[in-house]
Formats: C-alpha cells, sequence, structure tokens
C-alpha cells in the first residue's frame, strides 16, 4: 500500500531530475568557458610551450567550438562516460568515484550529529522557553550557525587532536571512526544551529496549542506529551530545514576536508577548477546535485511518513 | 659511564647509519602523475625522484654525479655525450636496465609535458613535429653505452639528464601500462611503488634490489594534506617527521623552545618579482618602469609581510644560483629617483598617468604583497588597482600579453643562469616560453646566445652576469625577495639533503640517502 503510494511521486521527482542535471551541466559548461584560463596552459606548470599548448589543446579538442565542446561531452554522458580527466589523465568516473565513500561518510556522520544535535537542542529549549537553558541553548546555535567551518575545524584540531590527543589531526585512516569524529563535527555544526533554532520555535508554536493543553490536562507526562504528541506535528518544518541544509553541507565540504585533509569530493572540486579540468568539475557538479536532489526527495518521502494529509493530497 | 655518555652523544655519522623505519612526510596537493614524462609539479617530481633514476644526479652542492651512467666523456666540441651505463641495474620488476631503455624513455618523455628538457638534441625537433620516427641524436651503439648528440653546446645539459622529465622506464612495462603507467610506476629507483590513496596518501616500500644497495628506510609515506596549518600540527603531535613552516610563523618556531632546534632555512633557486609587459603602454616607456622600479622597496616586504626569513630581491639570479654574482643590482629603493623619473616620463606625481592595473595570482602572501606595492606606489603619485585571479587565469591572461603589470615567480628548473635569464628574456621564448615581459632586446639575445654556448666558467658567468644587468638597467623586472626553503625536520632524521633544489615540503632530495636515529 505504503509503496503504491510512494511509487508516483518518486517517480516524478526522479524524472523531474533529468532537466535539472542538464541545466546544471549547461550552467557549468558556459561558466567554465566564460572563466578565464586554458587548461592546456594549466596543465604545463610554470614553463609553458607554445607548440605543446596547441597540441594539448587539439588532443584534449579545447580547440572546437564550444557547443561542439558540450555537445561531445553530453553525447558522452548518454553513454555513460564521464569523459576523463585532463590533469590526471584518467576516466572521471574513475576519479570521482574514489572520492564518493568519503564525501558520503562524512556526509551522513554531519547530517546524524546536526539532526541529533540540532534536535535534542530544540526540544529541551522549547520545553522551558524563556528559561536560562532556552537561551544558553539558543546561543549555542547561533554561535555554531555564525562560525566560518574553517576556524571552527581549526579550532576543534587544536583543541582535541593537538592538546588533549583524543583524535587524529587529519586524514582518513584506513576509515577509522575516529578519523570521521572532527570532520563531522565541524560539517555538522552549522546544519545543528539551524535544525536547533527551527526544531524550537516549531515545538514552541505546537506546545501552545488547545489538543497539547488537553494531554497534560489528562495527567500524561511532560515528555510523553512532548513526544507522543507534539513532536511529529513540530518535525515538517524542521524536515524541510535539513533538505535545505544539504546545500551548507555540500558548501562546507570542500573547507572541513581541506582543514582535515580528508580525501573527499569538495576538495578535489575546487582542485579541479582551479586546474580548468572542465571534465572532473563536470562529474563533480553532476554529482553533488545527484546528492542534493535525491536527498531533498528522501526528504519529500519524510512528509509523506510523517504527515498522512499530504499522501491524501 | 661516561664513555657510554660520549658514545651516544656522538655525531651520528661516527656510529653508523640506522635502517629501518618510516619516514613521513606531507604533500600540500596529490601529484597529478608518478609518470615522469607527464609532471610538471613539485609533488609529482618528488615521487618520481624515488621511483626512477637518472643517468646522472645533482649532490647538494649541485654537482653532477654518477648514477645510472657511472662515468661519461663529453666530446672537444662539447656536443656529444656519451654514458656508460651501470651493469646489472635492475628495474623493480626484475629485469637488466640496457641502453634501449634510454633511447626509449627520452623519446617517450620528449612526446611528454617537458619536451624542453630534449629539444637540445640534434633530431628532436624534427621528431618532435612528426617529421621523424626517432629522436637521431640519441644512439645505443652498446648494450651499456648511450650517445647523445647535441644540435650546439650547452653547458647545463648534465643538469637536464639529472632532471627528473629524464627518468629511466622500462619500456614493456610503459608500453604495456600505457596512461596507467602514471598510477603504477615501475623504475630502477631506491624505492618502489606501493599504493596510492588519491588525496589521501602515496606509500613507497624500499626497493631492496637497487643498485647502490638498500636504501635505510623500509618505507616512505607521503600524506596529502593541503592546509599548512594542519601540516604543522600533524609534525607537532609526532605524525610527521619534517614539513614546512606555515606561512607568519617563521618567527614563532625560532622562538619556540622545542622547534627552533628543528628549523631549517635555506636558499633555494628561485625569486618572487614584478614584471612589465614593455609592449603595452604606459610600460613601454622605460623612464616610467624605472620610477616604478625605485619606488619598490623590497625590504619592507621581507621585514614586514616574511619576518625576515626570505632574501631580499636586488638582481635577478637567486644568491643560490652558480654564477650569482653580488655586484649585479637592481634599481634601489629611491622616491626621489622614482619622483624625477615619473616626471621625466610625462606624469610628474602621477598627474595623467591614470590608475594602473597590477595583476596577481590568489593567495594570502600575494594579497599582502600587492597591499605593499599599492601604498609604496601611491607615496609617488601612482594609483595602483589591484586585480587578482586564480593561477590559471592569471597566466593565461600574463602569457598572452594582456597584464602590463604583474607579478611572476620563477623557480630554476636546473642550476644554470640560463634557466633564468635566457628562459625569461631572450626575444625566442616571448609569452608562455618565459618571456611574459615581451622583451625584445638584440644586444641582449647576442649576449645570451653566447653564454649558452660557452663551456662552463667565469667567462660565461661574465656574460650572464652582463646580461643580467642589462635587464635590470630596462627595469623590465624588479626582484622583490630570493625564495627560501623554511622547513621543521625532527632530529631524528638524518641524511635529509636541502639542496638549493629542494623545497619544503616536497623536499626533491634522495631519500635513500635518509635514516631515521630512534
Amino acid at each position: 500500500m505504503m509503496l503504491a503510494e510512494l511509487s508516483q511521486p518518486v517517480g516524478k521527482r526522479l524524472l523531474a531530475l533529468i532537466p535539472v542535471l542538464f541545466g546544471i551541466s549547461l550552467l557549468v559548461f558556459i561558466l567554465n568557458a566564460v572563466a578565464l584560463g586554458d587548461p592546456a596552459r594549466a596543465m604545463l606548470g610554470q614553463r609553458g610551450d607554445p607548440e605543446l599548448i596547441a597540441q594539448i589543446r587539439e588532443e584534449y579538442a579545447l580547440d572546437r567550438p564550444l557547443w561542439v565542446q558540450y555537445w561531445t561531452w553530453m553525447a558522452r554522458l548518454l553513454q555513460g562516460n564521464l569523459g576523463r580527466s585532463y590533469h590526471q589523465q584518467r576516466p572521471v568516473s574513475q576519479v570521482v568515484a574514489e572520492r564518493f565513500p568519503a564525501t558520503f561518510k562524512l556526509a551522513i556522520a554531519a547530517t546524524l550529529i546536526a539532526v541529533g544535535a540540532g534536535l535534542t537542542m530544540g526540544i529541551a529549549a522549547a520545553i522551558r522557553p524563556a528559561s536560562v537553558l532556552d537561551h544558553l541553548l539558543m546561543g549555542a546555535a547561533v554561535i555554531g550557525i555564525s562560525t566560518p567551518v574553517f576556524w571552527l575545524g581549526l579550532m576543534l584540531s587544536l583543541l582535541f587532536a593537538v592538546w588533549l590527543g583524543w583524535f587524529p589531526v587529519s586524514g582518513y585512516g584506513d576509515g577509522a571512526l575516529t578519523h570521521l569524529v572532527l570532520p563531522a563535527l565541524t560539517l555538522g555544526a552549522l546544519h545543528t544551529g539551524t535544525i536547533a533554532r527551527m526544531a524550537r520555535s516549531s515545538l514552541v508554536e505546537v506546545i501552545r496549542q488547545d489538543y497539547i493543553q488537553a494531554a497534560r490536562a489528562k495527567g500524561l507526562a511532560e515528555l510523553a506529551v512532548i513526544g507522543k504528541h507534539a513532536l511529529k506535528n513540530a518535525l515538517i518544518p524542521v524536515v524541510t530545514v535539513i533538505g535545505i541544509g544539504l546545500a551548507d553541507l555540500l558548501v562546507g565540504a570542500p573547507l572541513t576536508e581541506t582543514v582535515f585533509a580528508w580525501p573527499g569530493l569538495g576538495r578535489m572540486l575546487v582542485a579541479a577548477v582551479g586546474q580548468r579540468d572542465l571534465p572532473v568539475v563536470m562529474g563533480a557538479v553532476l554529482v553533488f546535485a545527484v546528492i542534493y536532489v535525491l536527498g531533498n526527495l528522501l526528504v519529500d518521502l519524510a512528509y509523506l511518513l510523517i504527515d498522512p494529509r499530504i499522501r491524501r493530497e | 659511564m661516561l664513555a657510554l655518555a660520549l658514545l651516544l652523544a656522538a655525531p651520528t655519522g661516527a656510529i653508523g647509519q640506522k635502517k629501518g623505519g618510516v619516514l613521513r612526510g606531507a604533500f600540500n596537493s596529490d601529484p597529478p602523475t608518478l609518470d615522469p614524462a607527464q609532471a610538471t609539479d613539485t609533488t609529482s617530481s618528488a615521487v618520481i625522484r624515488q621511483i626512477f633514476d637518472t643517468l646522472v644526479e645533482l649532490d647538494e652542492t649541485l654537482k653532477p654525479a654518477p648514477a645510472l651512467a657511472e662515468r661519461w666523456t663529453v666530446s672537444k666540441d662539447q656536443k656529444v655525450y656519451t654514458f656508460v651505463l651501470r651493469g646489472g641495474v635492475r628495474f623493480q620488476h626484475g629485469r637488466e636496465l640496457r641502453a634501449a631503455d634510454v633511447k626509449f624513455s627520452f623519446e617517450r618523455a620528449a612526446r611528454g609535458k617537458r619536451p624542453w628538457v630534449f629539444e637540445k638534441i640534434a633530431g628532436a625537433r624534427e621528431f618532435l613535429r612528426g617529421q621523424a620516427g626517432e629522436i637521431r641524436g640519441v644512439r645505443v651503439p652498446e648494450d651499456l653505452i648511450v650517445e647523445i648528440t647535441l644540435d650546439r653546446p650547452f653547458a647545463p645539459f648534465l643538469f637536464l639528464m639529472a632532471y627528473d622529465a629524464a627518468a629511466i622506464v622500462p619500456r614493456e612495462e610503459a608500453t604495456r601500462r600505457g596512461a596507467e603507467f602514471a598510477s603504477h610506476p615501475v623504475g630502477t629507483g631506491a624505492f618502489r611503488f606501493g599504493s596510492w590513496r588519491r588525496d589521501d596518501q602515496v606509500v613507497l616500500e624500499a626497493f631492496r634490489g637497487h643498485f647502490r644497495g638498500a636504501p635505510y628506510l623500509d618505507r616512505i609515506v607521503f600524506r596529502i594534506i593541503p592546509a599548512e596549518i594542519t601540516r604543522f600540527n600533524e609534525y607537532k603531535t609526532g605524525n610527521l617527521d619534517y614539513t614546512d613552516i606555515p606561512t607568519g610563523h617563521c618567527r614563532a618556531v625560532q622562538r619556540d623552545a622545542t622547534l627552533k632546534q628543528e628549523v631549517a632555512i635555506w636558499p633555494i633557486l628561485g625569486t618572487h618579482a614584478v614584471r612589465f609587459n614593455v609592449e603595452r603602454p604606459p610600460f613601454t616607456d622605460r623612464r616610467l618602469r624605472q620610477a616604478v622600479g625605485h619606488a619598490i622597496d623590497p625590504q619592507a616586504i621581507v621585514a614586514g609581510l616574511l619576518e625576515g626569513c626570505v632574501v631580499a630581491g636586488k638582481g635577478i639570479l637567486p644568491p643560490a644560483m652558480p654564477g650569482f654574482n653580488p655586484g649585479v643590482v637592481g634599481l634601489p629603493f629611491d622616491r626621489d629617483a622614482a619622483r624625477r623619473l615619473l616626471a621625466e616620463a610625462g606624469f610628474p606625481v602621477g598627474k595623467g598617468l591614470g590608475p594602473i592595473s597590477f595583476h596577481y595570482n590568489t593567495g594570502d602572501l600575494n594579497q599582502r604583497i600587492a597591499e605593499l606595492l599599492q601604498a609604496q606606489l601611491k607615496a609617488i603619485g601612482i594609483t595602483l588597482e589591484l586585480r587578482r585571479l586564480d593561477w590559471a587565469a592569471h597566466i593565461k591572461l600574463v602569457d598572452g600579453g594582456g597584464a602590463g603589470f604583474f607579478r611572476q615567480g620563477w623557480i630554476a628548473d636546473y642550476p644554470d643562469p640560463e634557466n633564468f635569464l635566457t628562459v625569461l628574456f631572450h626575444s625566442r621564448n616571448i609569452g608562455a616560453a618565459g618571456n611574459t615581459s615581451r622583451y625584445r632586446n638584440p644586444a641582449l639575445d647576442r649576449l645570451l646566445d653566447e653564454a649558452d654556448l660557452m663551456a662552463t666558467g667565469p667567462d660565461r658567468f661574465r656574460r650572464y652576469a652582463e646580461a643580467e644587468q642589462m635587464i635590470l638597467n630596462d627595469a623590465v623586472w624588479v626582484s622583490l625577495y630570493h625564495y627560501t626553503s623554511r622547513a621543521l625536520i625532527k632530529p631524528y632524521v638524518r641524511g635529509l639533503e636541502r639542496s638549493p633544489l629542494s623545497s619544503a615540503p616536497e623536499f626533491l632530495a634522495p631519500l635513500r640517502k635518509v635514516w631515521l636515529e630512534r
């Protein structure tokens, strides 16, 4: 029953992904084309050789008209081929696939931290609005939102890795969880604040409703009132914020990955932009776009689960 | 008891080098390739130099020393180099090295990203243009003899043979793997390729069959750590054995009770400068260029922004360059002279000149230098507009002649004045090849051509000094400072060469000479 109900909206969303990805690829391609810089020259370091530059441009079809270049890329993409990296001379699919697990792991961990901590903070603050605890938690949330990711990463690294020695300073290790903690905390911090604030305001709103007063009047324990009656209704806007926050995670990823030497897609994308390695840029942006769209699809599905009215609509 | 204490305190060389252990270094970016033919960056070179060998190598004093070639002779006309290879050298996959591998490697690399390394060899240009099937100047008369003929004498040729682009690769492995050779390199070097997790780490293992015997170290781990402050933290927590000193920490580490024992600063072959495009008004006027040159105070940059950890620029060649002549000097900081020349150029106190664009590539230090230059030029009435681009865009603009006044750094590929002066100022190299000033001076070209052909020695260096002074007098280039390598090295790391060609964090030094005293 549930699956049948979900298949239509999911299918619609997946179909909508196609024009979104097409639009993004075109936009990135145009942005790259109008940006100064020549991939062939960037490949050669400090000493360029005009003949070699011309030869590389020919080899990579960089001397062809832009629309031809785009069409070639798109035709390859339709056959499942993301092309070859100019800089690394390897298939882009390989370059992206190597970094994807690290990015995925970091994004999931950061989201879990943000949702867990954000909801806890929001609920704790909403139970006693205007209390000291509320002010403290919401103050912390604002600090979390407004702290630059790079700076926060450095401070966490200094405190927990250099001074206390609890976690490694940087690196992926062999995938050990200890390596993930500080990058995930850093990346999750920004999002934690947003979720906490939204959860608090939404919950405070719901708690004022008559049915909550009625539940309390029945003598239900406060925890049961919040957990059973208030939270579910308060969650809808929070889930929206989680979806929007995916973009923050993607934006914050390159900085977090740089501070913690985390071998993810964000760092790779920034390096590829600097090298004008267009195939890698396009490949990474497409992956980011897919993550974003699929993440928001999950959020939409969560609406359906939380609120039966949406399902009926 | 005392004897034991003295023994422990004795210099390590007296006790002998220790075998075993893992050396842990870090790079700021992932090497794009481990194929000597494709590399153009120092990160790739730092790994390539451990996996591969060249015919000759440069020692710490920059003198060519035997490597795969046990000896060589040079013909009287300085055009024919005959290298005799060592017998019994094995590649890491087991096969013995042959002279044919040298020919294959050179022809393969000539078609790679650094063709200029081979362009002096007779027939190289025809080969590169597809007019010949081989480089006729590379001959293999015997199984272990390689004879290389140059078009004309070129004194730094042995330096080119020590360059990592000229590393020797096994034909069958390079052919079999094709582009994959860049990820699975095989050479004759003291370390063989172990593993590579992109953007995370490259691991090299000792090659026990190296022709010089197994290296001291068992393994080298190069971590990829982009943020210099993170590398510094990893070093402080004992996870790296050497690293670079982060920008702005040079004095602090020298004051730190522990770290000051581990600081190593040495000059390298690089210069940070500002250049003019002499074809682009208003810099076609030499007096205006000279006015700008006189208005710049390199000392303020060195003391104010670089904590005195580099050497203020005077000439073009860095002090560590063979042939460096302290008598060659650029325009001294002199605001009165600057104002006078500005007026003579028709712009008294900068009137009528309009704002001038200064182009530089992104980076904290470059930004701060640009701001300082802006203030220094304001003092004589020149308004500087700062134009910042990322490196790819900056180099494209500069190569194409689109920038009139711009930043440029240069680090020598090999220790010879030709690699600075001819590459950067000869009229045949206008544009991407190096002469981004688009400077054409027939007298300078003649002098450089003459010096390039001469055997190395005082006469040759005198000509370069004359050429350098000519360029400085014409105010085509204003040196700001000469680079140094600023490193932290743990006291137990021994044998890590501090050559002027080796700069932290990459360290292009041969790590087979390194051992760990702990």
